[in-house]
Order: C-alpha cells, then structure tokens, then sequence
C-alpha cells in the first residue's frame, strides 16, 4: 500500500530523495521549488518507509503525513466578491494545501442571497470533476438551511461550512456540517479559528476515505499514479505546461492539462507494459477547467482486469 | 474594548449571528479608517423577512483638509517649503497647487518636499473636502458589511447620521418604517 507523505527540505541534495522514491517504486506527485527550498509530495510503499525516514533525517528534512495527497477539493463560495473572499475561503484552501490536497476555489455566479441563490449545470460538472467539495456559507442559520438547493444535486460528497450551530439532520445533503467557520472580515489567527479548519481537513478526510472505500468494492483498473507516470513518460510536451501541476491527481483518474483538442488523441494512445492503452481502460473527455483533458479510470467491473 | 460609544446588532432568533455581523461590522470600519467619525451604530436585521438596516450616527462634521495639516510650512529663499507628513493626500495637494500657482511655480526636489514659488504662505489653501470622501468610504463599508445577496438598497444621508437599508425584496415605504420602528426601539432601549 502506498502512503502519502510530504517532504520539505533543502534543495541540496533533494535528488536523493526523488531516487530513493523511484528505487521504492513510489510516486512523486508534486514538486514545488521556493528559493532554497523543496516541497514534495509523494507516494511511498508503507513497508519502506522507514528507509525514506532515515534518508531525510539525514538530509535535515522533514517528513509529514499528507492524508489528502493525490485528491483535488474544490472549495466553494456563494461568489468572489469581496463579502466571501478573500479570508475564509482562502485560509480554508490554503490550509487544505498543507494537508496534500490541490484545492480549487469556485466562485458561483449567482450564489448569493437566500431566495436568489442558484448555481447552473456548468458549475455543478465543475465541482463534479473534483474529489470532494467544500462548500462556504454565512453566519444566518436560516440562509444556510435555504441554500441547500446550491449543493443538493452535486454527485461527491460535500462539507458544508457555516458559523452557527446546526444538528446535521437539518441538512441531509450535507456529507457533513461544520460549524464555527462562517463569514468574517479577517484572518483566521486564533487558536479557536485554526480548530475550526482542523475540523474541516477531519470532515474532508472522512469524505474521501469513504469514497476510497467505495472504489476498493469494484478496484480501479489501474492507479492513477501509474496513469500519471506513463502520460509524464509518453507525452513530453506536458513538462512545457505552464500550470504548477501539470497533471491532477482526483481519486479515480486525473485532469491532464493540455489542450483537448490537440493532445487527447496521443492521451487515448499512452501504452501500459501490460500491453493495454489508456483509451482502452479508461473514459478521456474534456474538463469543464478551461479546455484539459479529463481521465476517468474504468472500474474492474467493466474491463474485467486489474493491473 | 470597542472604540465606537454604542454597537448593537441585533437579528431575531440568530444569535451567532449577531455577535458574528458585529465583529464584521467593527473589522471593516477598522480596515476603512472610519472609527473616528462614527459614535453609535444599531443594526437590525429580520432574515426571516429578509432585510438588513444600519443606523449611525456622526461624532461630528470633518473640518476641510488644509496643506497645513499636511505637513510643516516654512519660509525658505525664493517661496515657501511644505515638508509633507501626510502622504495620502499627496496628488490632491499637487493638483491644488498647480492650479493656483502653475506648474513652474511648484518644484519637488525630493519626494516629500515641495517649494512653491510664492511671496504669501500657502498654508491656508484647501486641498481636499475630507467630508467627501469619508462619505464615500462609508457607503462602501455598508455594502461590505450588508450580505452580499441583499441587492435592493437604500441609503438615507444627512449632516447627523445614516440608515442604511438592503434587502431581497423591492423595498417599499412600509419595510423602510418597519425597520426605522426596530432601529428607534434599539436606539431608545
């Protein structure tokens, strides 16, 4: 089983580490370079992971669980006008970061008010393309029960957050409800505030923990890591991407991003060694994020193998 | 220790969410500067209904900007020096004095000293109404601090004070005295 870990070190040396990780067999998903610094996230073998420990003890740097790695969580507000961002909703994507997770941040377009609110088909596939959702509310109990209608129809689980007290029956569309983080015009910074996005990255958690249970019932065909690797490997023109992450890892598949149109024949074309194409096990569609590619892994059930 | 004389909110059967939409309140006027100007503020909003309403009153009216009160005036050879102190209102002191002496008359040898050509102290002149633009500022903190789906507003102005009404619904004479009742009662209270 691989565990999700993320590395932060000197970049001295750092190559160390990404060939150890490869030496393992494990992944690395994500590489950020701040001056003299390093942030990896990477997928290790849990039995080697003591081999990786004492390498980065050596190196001085410093190993963290990332319980979110390799997922996308979209975190969502009624709009991004200046009443919802930027300081909750970017306090919670940052701090969902930190956990491992690429987090997007939606605004609606009309989201607002409490008979008003709506969201359309175009948002709803947005958020449906991600792993889990977050969505962000006020501080009214009644405004937060009314806009159940935003999130009621959204296919992955979704935390609801808002500032009063609400029993979660009151929101049976909710995965989960988390009080405490509703609307404010600062920084979180207290201790009672960081609790409050702590209970957030928890809900988050158990969100895709579940959904993880799920795909174990019917396994994806392949991992989407090895789906990762073999796009990295075939398709070379996706290191000229100028995203940060050129390649988003979601649960069951990833968001390649390069242009639909021009790449997605060579992304049906990405050979495995088992003698497969990616087209052949899994779903290659456009994402609804600018013009990338979207790439469902098909289950078990449906090609009759796991490799 | 809240550096306003009153702050109520009140928001029936919402409780958090008074106390939270008055840590709202008191943040953005802190981050618009507007502390000082401002004694009472009430807020009462029904969100069953749904409307919003703000009252306040002013601690009194802003004396015009005048470039004394931006910095030291001194008599220098050939005019005098304004040593500026108070930067933010730099472009409205320029535009002022260029107007009243042209442009060859001013010279800015540094970035904070000007020397106008003039035999009389230009220290009266007045550069800005400050008035003006704390009455602009304030209507933008209303609408931050009013929730953002409340988009029928109506904004009442005078020399003592404000109210300040938004809502979902087309806001008729009666919601406007409904809501100036609940602001009187809180105010009276």
């Amino acid at each position: 089983m691989l565990e999700p870990v993320m590395f932060k070190g000197g970049v001295y040396k750092h190559d160390l580490v990404l060939e150890l990780v490869e030496d393992l067999g494990g992944y690395v998903l994500q590489r950020n370079v701040t001056q003299a610094e390093i942030i990896l996230l990477l997928l290790i073998p849990s039995d080697d992971m003591a081999t990786m420990e004492s390498l980065v003890k050596e190196l001085r740097g410093e190993l963290t669980r990332a319980p979110l790695a390799g997922t996308e969580v979209a975190v969502v507000t009624p709009t991004l006008a200046i009443h919802h961002l930027p300081h909750v909703a970017c306090d919670v994507a940052e701090y969902l970061r930190r956990f491992g997770a690429k987090s997007n941040m939606i605004g609606m377009a009309r989201g607002v008010g409490k008979k008003i609110a709506q969201i359309n088909e175009f948002e709803m596939d947005l958020i449906n393309e991600h792993d889990t959702a977050v969505f962000l509310f006020g501080n009214f109990i009644d405004c937060i029960l009314g806009k159940e209608k935003l999130y009621r129809n959204i296919e992955v689980p979704v935390v609801v957050a808002g500032g009063p007290e609400i029993p979660k029956g009151d929101l049976p569309y909710a995965f989960e409800y988390v009080s405490t983080v509703g609307r404010q015009a600062h920084r979180s910074r207290k201790a009672s505030e960081i609790a409050s996005l702590d209970k957030i990255v928890a809900a988050v958690g158990r969100a895709l923990d579940g959904m993880r249970k799920e795909i174990e019932m019917d396994p994806l065909t392949t991992s989407p890591p090895r789906v990762m690797d073999a796009v990295r490997e075939q398709i070379p023109d996706i290191e000229r991407s100028f995203s940060p992450l050129p390649i988003a890892l979601n649960l069951n598949g990833c968001r390649i991003k390069l242009p639909y149109d021009e790449y997605s024949r060579e992304v049906e074309k990405v050979a495995f060694d088992e003698g497969v194409t990616l087209g052949e096990i899994a779903r290659i569609a456009p994402s609804r994020m600018k013009n990338y590619i979207v790439v469902r892994i098909l289950p078990m059930s449906e090609t009759g193998f796991v490799f | 220790m809240d550096p306003l004389e009153v702050v109520a909110v009140e928001v029936p059967g919402e409780d958090y969410g008074a106390e939270k939409y008055r840590e709202i309140l008191l943040d953005i006027l802190q981050d618009l500067g507007l502390y000082k100007s401002i004694g009472r503020i009430y807020i009462y909003s029904d969100i069953k209904r749904p409307y919003f309403a703000i009252y306040g009153l002013f601690r009194g009216s802003l004396p015009p900007l005048k470039v004394r009160d931006m910095g030291d005036v001194t008599q220098v050879e050939g005019g005098y020096q304004i040593q500026v102190e108070e930067e933010q209102h730099m472009d409205d002191l320029l535009k002022v004095l260029w107007a009243k002496y042209g442009r060859e008359g001013v010279d800015q040898p540094d970035r904070d000293i000007l020397i106008v050509a003039t035999e009389s102290s230009p220290e009266d002149l007045v550069v800005t109404d400050i008035e003006v633009e704390f009455r602009q500022d304030l209507v933008d903190a209303l609408g931050r601090i009013t929730p953002e789906g409340f988009r029928n507003r109506r904004n009442e102005m005078n020399e003592e004070g404000f109210f300040f009404l938004a809502s979902e619904e087309t806001i008729v004479p009666k919601l406007i005295d409904e809501a100036k009742e609940q602001i009187r009662r809180m105010a009276d209270a």
